[in-house]
Parts: structure tokens; C-alpha cells; sequence
């Protein structure tokens, strides 16, 4: 090129660019620029992907999930050491890279501007909350409780706590208000969800384990739901039911067509609270046609030929009479579980809250073990649980048992514990704790005078809330401990404590299969707010018993003595070294002995452990004599029965997978608030909106004998004439359930009360 | 040390260690190495592997039999594509069967249609959407939105969001760079169930599906009118009369201030030179005595509704590209017309003020006038364009050109009274001659409205039954507020017209402040009780 040429090309390049300038300062069309930056995706690091380029991590992290009991493994996304955004974890066993839209939403309600930020006391009765410092909080918590102590004994407070913290927390929590604060009485809202369960399988196996593990689903060929609503309740362990490769048999027994129903092979609409009559009657369908394991039964379970002779009364006149079902139904549902060669029976919330509900769960655990569907892979008698920790509640929380599935009147176990922990033998309660309904029965009574709620918002989720309410303005003394002052149980409290919330504090977790998984710290705790850990390290100080958990110095000093706690039992995790091995190993399921680790050894010197395992491959269960028993009882009806005024049944349940429980969490996010209806609404049957002359759409007024609502009229099929549903996750609706308790596990019954409908 | 200090201590410790985060490096950290993304071993079956060729566009393709509604996705991409907090692109709605004993769900997951015709790119007056030859992907060019938010009204699934922040719409772009560059949008990477994918479809199977009457599914627009791409595939029947779960539900649509102000102004300001060009016609007038100040009114009117409408632009300074849009948004067609009018208004007040009794006023008049309808009926087209009914063309043309005559007559005929008591000038026989015949139009009109209101409300098959179910649910105080209205109009334009004198000037103004409260509740249900089309909702 000459010289000149070259100077020509530079002077039309310089042209060029000027131009180029000159447009996009006038651009007609602008194809960048400050909005289309704010929107732009980068090629993430880290396995990720393309990523918002304003998020873009500068490492990742993984934890499980705190909504629900899936435990789906998140990949937080981190930038100068915190969280600011994260997306399902690819390898995670649990959830494979999938996550519900909660999980997604996981870190925003951390930074919801209700928050509580100091601790908050109520300087009379009538007056507001008003912000102050730890030192009076926990010096005022301290005077109250010992006061009230002092006066009326260690059976005047009690505790409700929660499903929703680490075990860690949750052992602390146990330990410090028995056997430091010497008090005798605490439940937790694992009692709402999980304790039927708890129950049925600690009577029937002699401990409270749920045998599964979510590859069951995938290995089934037949998959029994009975009252859940996975599609909704469990959207990622209903995604393993959908990875199944056997074309299964999807049977749900639900009186509502809800979207699991829709999604099912064979969907029973029995009558609501008919479930013990149904599976008595399959049970007796299935003995009297010989689709039984003979050897099995023989070999590894106790009562079953008591318990053929008692189902021998549900007929199938009886059955269809009582369920509504005809009779080839009931056949075809007998048949499709002999047929099938592995045959799982799921439950939730549907069986565990009902007056009998114990002997439900263990109607099912029945039907499982006399077809000898346990053990095997694509097999069991599945409970799914609620909480992300209630596993963790049941196993830990020294509430029902003492901590660590053990028994504070066996001297053994006192001994073993005592010498763990490093306290004094006498210093263990052998009373037990009353149940969730006995303390509430206690307060009104006026036994029990002080109360701390942790993490649980009774006054919207107890049943017949009107009345618990009420009974809450006897206490003397109210402290609510949580992440935000403004549950409707916070704003009744004489005490305020701010608490960090997932996300913001290390421990650990248990999932419906078993799987401890870990929480770390990526977020700030806003202003004043601590752990629920911290909380009880201070109140330990400050009550004067700081010496008694002086090892309890952190999440993982706790962890370490929680393991020795399950050393030689049934969830024996002593093979677990510590929170990085849970870390590398995807969660672990318990249990995971020492033994179990030095059999997992890989030549290299590392350790390989399974990433799915479930119980009683060996037909052994943990009772003393291995077997696994036949519980049975009579049904009896629901007490509280539709009649002339009262004349619709309703019934309560998960609204969306977008909301949680009492929505003190995911009411803080706008996205999942979108995916919700906002307002309050009622299924109804098309019949009964015709009968009653309830426009589509309208607002009716709902009431029972012990309060009313008004909700929008949703008029839907999916109900059956006679019934109605509205869901658990707006406030007023406790106003309406009738206290009915099923007697073994103390759970509450919120599927069943009577009602009437009125045009508001 | 005392035992005070160390328990403060302890405190502070703690809400120090509050404050230590978990530092990653504690753990495993398994993604380091990863150069490819991790999630690629669940969807590389969900997105094509080729580019689409010639004939073919990307679309989504959504499997209804496994959709159950987690609604994962919709969080999915607000988190992966970093939008603001209450800013989603993707929603889920439910299908239900209306048969008493056959009970139906279906939930549908939807976003943009990516539409062989976007109704969006059409409407939108600077090209602000780009639909791409080769991906067929329409994408917004969110730096050249001016903010008027037409699109929203265009787009039959409720797709454009505006965002005040930003003062821009924004939409789904099919995650492009993304699947550019071989990896799935966030939605189809997120759905647990695999219902999303992105698929290769014919442009020309799309074009000949979306005949007149064809829907995606249940309850969704007219195909024809977009022609969008998405597949909705099931192996389950649909029942027939299945409906979205908030078929039955009413909303107020956004109410659109700025435009109910700049609606009426400018209708008024038509309506005003149309008036004083009609009684120019008339012989033995004294037009030259009052023209000028009146035709200022108007002029006056006019940009008061101008600035209003530039209050509706989220970034107003970009408004001067709307001549990109001319070839086929009405948006753009009114922002001409109405510069038409302005220059036209302009000229006649000018003419008036200066050379009274020349040709060139009268010419100037007719200009402003034949501009002024004009304006309007940009106006009425870009209502009737979106394909609302409510908005359809005849009913949008007379509440539009009523307003234009109730208006701008009212209007002439206040500022002629007052001129006529200041400058005491009998003008009586001219305000007769615009009265009279006004009495009659504002009668005539608010009877047809009545009449066809009340034909909607009592028909469910009407297609306007939903808007006015929403007017007589969420507004009943407004039809009785304009009986009101209108009684007082009519009365004191009887007044003005027996009257003479001051008396007759504060009927009719009276009337024009009556008519105006009247035609601002009309314009307000106009906008807000309008059925907007979208996909289907949940309960």
C-alpha cells in the first residue's frame, strides 16, 4: 500500500468513526445504550451459564433450600463474599437442578423492609412495641420467666417453636429450656404437620424413620398418594415422580381433583375423612383375594392375623357405602397395587391432620408391609414431611423424646445423654412435655402463664384461632422470637427478639428422606437481628446457666455432640466428619455409622458414600424383636358432622406452590405475591353455587360455629357438591376449623368442619 | 472486670459474629473448573440443535400434559434475567372445565408469542421492536422506547410490562444471546418437568394455522390478528366450553390520566374550530367580532392536551422518531396529525387575530377544522386497533366525534356568551343556533349510550358484557354521577338559551363544566373498564 493510500484509508477510518459517533448520538435507532446494559447477560463462570451481568457472581456456594422438606440443594450465586443471586443446583441429588419458585425466591425475603432490626418490648398492655437493646430484652426476658417461675413452678412456661430452624438451633433450644431454665413444656408447629407421622412410625417401626428415598419414585411402577397434592405441596419431588421411566400407575386418593389428581392414572374422590374405611377395605380386598407376601409378613412383622380377622368387617358394601366409591373401583385399586411389582404409598398432610390420624398412617404402613413393599427399591410406606426441618424437630428438639430419639425414663439413655452434654442426670425432666393443644388448654386454665413462640406464627396457623387468640391476652408474659415483628403473633407480643433467618447462620437440616444438608451464612442479618442460635447463647448467659453450654459455642461444636447423641441409634450419623463432608457429599442421609463410612472406602483413602439409601433392605425394623407390628383401630366419624345449619364440609390445603404456610415469608417477595391470589377465594361445587344462587366470582360470606370470613366464589367441579375449599395460607381462615385432635399424635384436624355459604 | 462488662461483651460478640459471613473457601468448591454450563445435561434435548433455515423461526413449545403449575419458570427467569422485584416475563394461568361432574385443569405457562406479526412492532411509533430475519425472535430495543406504552394496548396476550423506573416497556427476548449461544432460555432450563422447549417452526404452518377464529388454547385471542408461534401441545381433549380461571373475574385497567386529558382537550379543540367554521357558513354572522378569541381557545386547548400527552411518555425526548412508525402505527399517524392540526390551528388563530376579514382566514379555518377531524380519527383508530371490542371502531368514532361536537360547541358557545357580555354584543341568535341543535346531539347520544350500555349488560354474549359487568361492579357511582351530569347540562343550556346576558353565560358555562365532569367519568371508564385480551389468568 503507498503512502498515500494509507493516509487516504486513515482519513476515511477517522470519517468512519466520526460518522459512527454522529449516529449514535442521533440514532435513529438505538440498539444499545444505558436500559438495554441494565438487562445484558455474560458468560457466567462457574458452570452457570449466561447470568444477569449486574449479579454476575465472583464465586459460588452451594446450601439447601429453608421452605419446604424437599431440602433442594441452591447455588448461591456470591460477590465480595454475600449472596446476590442463585439459581437450582445442577448436581444436587435431591433436586437436579431444579427448583419451585420459593426456592428461587429464597434470599428475598431477607431483605424485606419489615425486618426486625432491634428487640422490641411492650411497655403496658395496651401500648406499641418500642425498640430497645439486648441487654434489657434479655434481661427483662429473664426477670419475667423466673418470676413467673418463682410463683407458679417449672410447669408455668412453655415453648412453641418450629420446623423451620437448624437441628443445631432446635437441640439448643430443647436442652437450654429443660434442662438450663428447668422448664418441662414445649411443642413445636411440627406438631401441626409432622407428629402423626412421627407416631405411626416410631408404633410401627419402632423408630420415627421414613424409609425412602427420592429415587423411589423414579423406581416405582405403582405410586399411591393418599391426601397429597405434590404437583403443588412438592413440586421437585413430584419432578422425580415425572422422571419415572416405567410408565407408572399414578393412583391419589383426595376428595378434591386437585392438580396431582388431574396429573394421576386413577383418582379416588372418596368421601373427606373416609380414608381409614378405604384402606381397611383394600387391605381386606387384598388378604381375602391371597395378593399378600406370605413370607414376609411371617418373617418380619407382628399382629397380622389379628389384623386380618378385624379388616374382615369392611366389606365392600361397607367400604363404598362409607367412601362413596363403587364397588369396581375398590377392585380395580386393590388389583393395580397386587399387580404391581413395586408399589409405593405416599402421604401427607391430607392423612396427618385428621381426628384418627395415626391409625391412617399406619392403615398404609399396613397395606406396605402385608404386600411386601418395603425395602426394596420403588417400594415403601413414604410419609413426605412439611417443614424443611421438621426431620430435624423429630430426631433433635428434645421435645416428645429426650434429644436424639431417646427416652427420658430409661436410665440408660439419661446416663448416655447426660454424659454427652456434660450436665447433671437430675437436671432431665422425666415428666413429658404437654402437646401443642395442652399447652394452649393450659394457658386458658391459667397454668401456664409465660410463653415463648419461636419462629412460628400460631396466632394465624393454630386451629380455631379465634379462641387461641383470646387465650394467648391470659398470659402474663409473651415473647416472640422472629425473623419479622410483623406476624400476627408478634404484634401480640410483650417481647420482641429479632432473629437472622435462613441464609444468615450456619447448621443443618434434615429432609423428607432423611438428608442432612447444610445452610451457611451469605447474608447480612439486618441491624440487630441474631441467629436463633446467638439468641439462646445469650439467653443461656443471661439466665445464669451459661456454664452448662459453654461447648455449645458454635453450629458445628453442637453438630459434633449431636452425633455422639446418635451414636448406636436407629439415625446413628456418627460417620458424618463434619459440615464439609455433608458439603462434598451432596447432604447425607442418616444413618451413616463410623462402620458405614470404613465400608464405603475407596482405594484412593477417600470415602464414597451413596447418594441414595433407604431403610430396612433387610426386612429388620428397630423394634426389639426387628418386626415391624399391625396397628388397627375402628374408625370413627369426624366429630364434627355438615348438618341443617351447617350444611358444607370444608376443607383446608396448600393454595400454590408459591406460597408457605402462614406467608410471613413469601409475602415478602413481589414475584411469588404475583403467582398467588391475593385475596381470599372458596372452591365450590357448580351444584351448590346453582342451589345457593352464587354467582361466578362473587363474594360470599363463609361461617362456622366459631367465626365467619368472606371470600371470592372460585365455582369449580373440582370440589364435590357438599364440600368447599379454601386455602390454609390467608389468615382468616382458622377462624372457621374445629379443634379435633387425632389422640395418639395430638395433631390437629384442619380438613374437616362444618359450615354454611351466604351471598355477603 | 465487671460482670455488666463481660455480659455487654458477649453481646457485641455475638452481633460481630452476626456479621462474619461463611467464607467460601471452607467448602468444596465444586464449579470452579467448569467452563461449560452445568445445566446443559437437562435441556440440550429442549432447544434445537441447528439454527432455524430458511422458512423457520424459533418459538416455545410448551407440553401441557406435564405443565402442572409449579411456576418455576416465572421466578426462574425473573432471577436468571435479573429483572426488577415485581418485573415478570412469564406468568402461569389455569384452564377449567365449566361441566358440573367432569372436573378439568389445566395450567398454561405462557410469555411472548414471538408473533409472525407482532402486534406490539406494528403499533409501536419509533421501532422500538425489532423482529429478527433469521430467529424470528422480537426483540425490544429498550434504549429506543419512548415510553408510550401503545404496545401494552396492542398486544392481544399482555405481554409489553412498562416499567415507571425506567419510564420504558420492557418483554421477553427468548433469552436470544443465550440460545445464540447454545444455551436454553432460563424458563425451559428451570421447568423441573421439561414442558418447556424451544422448537423450529414453520412460518408458513404458523401463517396458514392462524386462520380467523383459531386461539392457542382456551380462552386466548384470535390467532389471526398476530399469528403467534407458540405450540401448545396436549394428548388430553380440551373440553369445549373449558374457560381461564379469571374468565369471571373484573379488573379496572389502568385509568391512563394523561390520555382521558388529552383525549378530551383535543376533541374539544377539533370540535371548537369545527363550530366556529359551521357558524362562519351561516349568513349574516358576526364571526370577525368573535373568531379570533375563540379560535384561541382552541388553540389553547389544544397544546394544554399536547403537554398532557407528552406527560404519558415514560422519555419524551425521544418522541421525535415517531415518523418511523408512520408505514404502520396509528400511534405514529396521530403524532403527525395532531402536528398537522397544531400548525393548522396555529395558522387560523393567526389569520384571525391579523387579517380578520381575509380569505386566508376562512381558508385557515376550514384547514383547522378538516384537520381537527382528522386529528380525531387517528385518535379513534388507535383505539380501534387494538381490537378491544370496547374500543371498537364504531363505538370508539361516536364517544370520540360526541365529544368533538358536545365539546367544542359547548365550548365556542361559552366563550361567545362571555365575549358577547363583555363587549355587550347580542349574540343571543347565533348561541341559539349553536345550542339548539347541541341539545339534540348530547340527548340523541346519551340515549344511544343507554340504550347500548344496557344492551351489553343485560346480553352475556355481547362482547362488550364483560366491560360493562366491570362498570356496573367496580364504578356503580359513575352511570348515576353522569345522569347527574347530564340533566344539569341539558337544563342549564335550556337556561342559557331562554336567557340573555350574563345569565345566559353562566348556564352555558355551567353546561361545558357539567359536560366536561361528564365526558372525563366517560373517558375513565373508557380506559379502565376496557376487557384487555390476555392469556389466561389464575384464580
Amino acid at each position: 500500500m503507498s503512502p498515500s493510500a494509507k493516509v487516504r484509508e486513515e482519513k476515511r477510518n477517522g470519517l468512519f468513526a466520526g460518522l459512527e459517533t454522529l449516529r449514535e448520538a442521533v440514532a435513529i435507532r438505538a440498539w444499545k445504550g444505558p436500559l438495554t446494559e441494565e438487562l445484558v447477560r455474560n458468560p457466567g463462570k462457574f458452570g452457570l451459564g449466561q447470568v444477569p451481568a449486574r449479579l454476575e457472581p465472583d464465586s459460588t456456594t452451594t446450601m439447601v433450600c429453608g421452605f419446604c422438606s424437599t431440602g433442594c440443594g441452591l447455588n448461591i450465586h456470591m460477590r465480595d463474599g454475600q449472596a446476590v443471586n442463585l439459581s437450582a443446583d445442577t448436581t444436587y441429588p435431591v433436586n437436579l437442578g431444579m427448583a419451585c419458585p420459593k426456592g428461587w425466591e429464597a434470599l428475598t425475603p431477607l431483605s424485606a423492609p419489615d425486618r426486625g432490626t432491634t428487640p422490641l418490648v411492650r411497655p403496658s398492655r395496651d401500648a406499641p412495641l418500642q425498640a430497645c437493646d439486648w441487654e434489657r430484652a434479655l434481661v427483662l426476658f429473664c426477670e419475667r420467666f423466673k418470676e413467673i417461675r418463682a410463683s407458679h413452678g417449672p410447669e408455668s412456661v412453655a415453648f412453641l417453636s418450629t420446623g423451620q430452624v437448624t437441628t443445631e438451633e432446635m437441640a439448643f433450644l430443647g436442652c437450654l429450656f429443660k434442662f438450663g431454665m428447668g422448664f418441662v413444656h414445649c411443642d413445636s408447629n411440627t406438631r401441626q404437620c409432622m407428629a402423626t407421622s412421627h407416631v405411626a412410625y416410631k408404633e410401627s417401626f419402632g423408630f420415627d424413620a421414613p424409609p425412602f428415598t427420592y429415587a423411589d419414585f423414579e423406581q416405582s411402577d405403582v405410586l399411591v398418594f393418599v391426601g397429597a397434592n405434590p404437583c403443588l405441596a412438592h413440586p421437585i419431588m413430584w419432578q422425580r415422580v415425572m422422571r419415572n421411566p416405567n410408565k407408572p400407575e399414578i393412583l391419589v386418593v383426595d376428595p378434591r381433583t386437585t392438580e396431582t389428581a388431574m396429573a394421576a392414572t386413577q383418582h379416588y374422590a372418596i368421601r373427606p375423612k373416609s380414608d381409614l374405611v378405604l384402606l381397611y377395605g383394600l387391605a381386606n380386598l387384598l388378604i381375602a383375594s391371597g395378593w399378600i407376601e406370605r413370607d414376609f409378613i411371617k418373617a418380619h412383622t407382628l399382629g397380622f392375623e389379628e389384623f386380618a380377622q378385624f379388616v374382615t368387617r369392611f366389606t365392600t358394601d361397607r367400604v363404598c357405602a362409607e367412601t362413596g366409591l363403587r364397588p369396581e373401583e375398590l377392585w380395580q385399586f386393590a388389583k393395580t397395587i397386587a399387580d404391581g411389582r413395586r408399589v409405593s404409598f405416599w402421604w401427607t398432610m391430607g392423612v396427618n391432620q385428621g381426628h384418627e390420624s395415626t391409625r391412617t398412617a399406619q392403615a398404609i404402613i399396613n397395606l406396605a408391609l402385608m404386600t411386601g413393599n418395603i425395602g426394596r427399591p420403588g417400594t415403601g410406606a413414604n410419609s413426605i414431611t412439611g417443614q424443611c426441618n421438621a426431620m430435624g424437630s423429630r430426631l433433635f428438639a428434645n421435645i416428645t423424646s429426650l434429644i436424639g430419639g431417646h427416652d427420658a425414663n430409661d436410665e440408660a439413655d439419661r446416663a448416655k445423654v447426660s454424659k454427652i452434654l456434660g450436665i447433671r442426670e437430675d437436671v432431665i425432666p422425666r415428666q413429658p412435655s404437654m402437646a401443642y393443644d395442652q399447652i394452649v388448654q393450659g394457658i386458658a386454665e391459667g397454668k401456664i402463664k409465660g410463653l415463648w413462640v419461636i419462629a412460628t406464627n400460631s396466632s394465624h396457623s393454630w386451629i380455631h384461632q379465634g379462641d387461641f387468640n383470646r387465650i394467648l391476652d391470659r398470659l402474663d408474659f409473651l415473647v416472640v422470637q422472629d425473623m419479622y415483628p410483623t406476624t400476627e403473633t408478634a404484634q401480640r407480643a410483650d417481647l420482641y427478639l429479632p432473629a437472622a433467618g435462613w441464609g444468615e447462620k450456619e447448621g443443618t437440616l434434615i429432609n423428607s428422606e432423611r438428608r442432612i444438608g447444610l445452610v451457611k451464612k451469605v447474608h447480612r442479618a439486618p441491624g440487630q437481628a441474631l441467629s436463633d442460635f446467638h439468641i439462646f447463647q445469650l439467653i443461656a448467659h443471661y439466665w445464669g446457666c451459661g456454664g452448662m453450654f459453654a461447648r455449645w459455642s458454635s453450629p458445628e461444636a453442637v453438630f459434633r455432640m449431636l452425633k455422639e447423641v446418635s451414636r448406636e441409634m436407629p439415625n446413628d450419623i456418627t460417620g458424618v466428619h463434619d459440615y464439609r463432608m455433608l458439603d462434598e457429599n451432596g447432604g447425607i442421609q442418616w444413618p451413616l455409622s463410623e462402620a458405614d463410612v470404613s465400608g464405603c472406602q475407596t482405594p484412593g483413602g477417600g470415602s464414597q458414600i451413596p447418594s441414595e439409601r433407604r431403610l430396612f433392605e433387610d426386612g429388620c425394623f428397630f423394634t426389639a424383636d426387628g418386626k415391624a407390628r399391625f396397628l388397627f383401630e375402628e374408625p370413627r366419624k369426624a366429630p364434627e358432622q355438615p348438618d341443617e345449619n351447617f350444611p358444607f364440609l370444608l376443607l383446608t390445603g396448600r393454595g400454590t406452590s408459591s406460597q408457605w404456610h402462614t406467608n410471613t415469608r413469601t409475602g415478602k417477595s413481589d414475584v411469588l405475591r404475583k403467582l398467588y391470589p391475593k385475596e381470599c377465594y372458596v372452591e365450590i361445587n357448580p351444584k351448590d353455587a346453582e342451589g345457593l344462587q352464587i354467582q361466578r366470582n362473587a363474594v360470599v360470606r363463609i361461617s362456622s360455629r366459631r367465626g365467619e370470613l368472606r371470600a371470592t366464589a372460585f365455582v369449580t367441579p373440582t370440589v364435590q357438591p357438599g364440600q368447599i375449599f379454601i386455602p390454609m395460607h390467608y389468615p382468616e381462615v382458622n377462624r372457621l376449623t374445629f379443634p379435633a385432635f387425632d389422640s395418639y399424635s395430638r395433631q390437629p384436624s384442619y380438613k374437616a368442619c362444618a359450615v354454611k355459604i351466604e351471598a355477603a | 472486670m465487671s460482670s455488666i462488662a463481660l455480659e455487654v461483651n458477649l453481646i457485641d460478640e455475638l452481633l460481630a459474629e452476626q456479621q462474619r459471613l461463611t467464607p467460601v473457601e471452607r467448602f468444596a468448591q465444586r464449579h470452579e473448573r467448569a467452563a461449560l454450563p452445568a445445566q446443559a445435561r437437562y435441556y440440550s434435548d429442549l432447544i434445537p440443535s441447528s439454527k432455524p433455515g430458511l422458512g423457520q423461526q424459533y418459538a416455545f413449545a410448551v407440553d401441557l400434559d406435564v405443565c402442572t403449575g409449579c411456576k418455576a419458570c416465572v421466578s426462574a427467569c425473573h432471577s436468571l434475567n435479573g429483572l426488577e422485584e415485581h418485573e415478570t416475563w412469564r406468568d402461569v394461568g389455569l384452564i377449567t372445565g365449566t361441566e358440573t361432574d367432569k372436573p378439568y385443569l389445566q395450567t398454561v405457562t405462557t410469555a411472548c408469542h414471538h408473533c409472525l406479526e407482532p402486534a406490539c412492532l406494528e403499533g409501536c411509533p419509533v421501532l422500538a421492536y425489532d423482529k429478527n430475519p433469521e430467529t424470528g425472535i422480537v426483540r425490544h430495543l429498550d434504549d429506543q422506547c419512548i415510553g408510550c406504552q401503545y404496545c401494552t394496548m396492542k398486544c392481544p396476550y399482555d405481554v409489553p410490562k412498562y416499567s415507571s423506573r425506567l419510564g420504558i416497556v420492557r418483554k421477553c427476548d427468548m433469552c436470544t444471546d443465550r440460545l445464540a449461544a447454545g444455551e436454553a432460555p432460563a424458563c425451559v432450563q428451570a421447568c423441573p418437568h421439561e414442558a418447556i422447549a424451544i422448537r423450529l417452526v414453520d412460518v408458513a404452518e404458523v401463517s396458514a394455522a392462524a386462520l380467523p377464529g383459531a386461539q392457542l388454547i382456551s380462552g386466548a385471542f384470535d390467532s389471526s390478528y398476530t399469528k403467534p408461534t407458540t405450540q401448545y401441545v396436549s394428548k388430553k381433549r380440551i373440553p369445549r366450553n373449558a374457560e381461564p380461571a379469571d374468565a369471571h373475574a373484573l379488573r379496572l385497567e389502568h385509568a391512563h390520566w394523561p390520555l382521558i386529558i388529552m383525549l378530551l382537550l383535543s376533541q374539544m379543540a377539533a370540535g371548537i374550530y369545527l363550530t366556529i367554521a359551521a357558524m362562519g357558513a351561516l349568513p349574516g354572522g358576526s364571526l370577525q367580532l368573535y373568531a379570533a378569541p375563540v379560535a384561541t381557545l382552541g388553540f389553547l386547548a389544544l397544546n394544554a392536551g399536547l403537554a398532557a400527552a407528552t406527560l404519558h411518555l415514560g422519555r419524551p425526548l425521544g418522541a421525535w422518531r415517531f415518523f418511523l412508525g408512520l408505514r404502520t402505527s396509528w400511534m405514529s399517524r396521530e403524532i403527525l396529525a395532531f402536528g398537522l392540526f397544531a400548525g393548522a390551528a396555529f395558522a387560523a388563530t393567526l389569520f384571525f387575530w391579523v387579517l380578520p376579514r381575509s380569505p386566508l382566514a376562512l381558508a385557515g379555518l376550514v384547514g383547522a377544522s378538516a384537520m381537527g377531524l382528522l386529528a380525531v380519527f387517528t385518535s379513534v383508530m388507535i383505539y380501534a386497533d387494538t381490537r378491544r371490542a370496547f374500543w371498537s371502531l364504531p363505538l370508539t368514532a361516536v364517544r370520540f366525534y360526541g365529544t368533538t361536537i358536545l365539546l367544542g360547541a359547548t365550548a365556542a358557545a361559552t366563550a361567545m356568551s362571555w365575549i358577547g357580555v363583555f363587549f355587550a354584543t347580542d349574540l343571543a341568535s347565533e348561541l341559539r343556533i349553536a345550542m339548539i341543535p347541541l341539545i339534540g346531539v348530547q340527548t340523541l347520544l346519551f340515549a344511544w349510550e343507554f340504550w347500548s350500555n344496557s344492551q351489553a349488560l343485560r346480553d352475556p354474549s355481547n362482547p362488550c358484557h364483560r366491560s360493562l359487568r366491570t362498570i356496573r361492579v367496580l364504578l356503580p357511582w359513575l352511570m348515576s354521577a353522569r345522569v347527574v351530569l347530564f340533566v344539569v347540562a341539558i337544563f342549564c343550556s335550556l337556561v342559557a338559551i331562554a336567557a340573555s346576558g350574563p345569565i345566559s353565560a353562566i348556564g352555558v358555562s355551567v353546561a361545558l363544566a357539567a359536560t366536561f365532569a361528564s365526558q372525563i367519568f366517560e373517558r375513565f371508564s373508557f380506559f379502565t373498564a376496557v376487557t384487555a385480551p390476555r392469556m389466561p389468568g389464575g384464580i
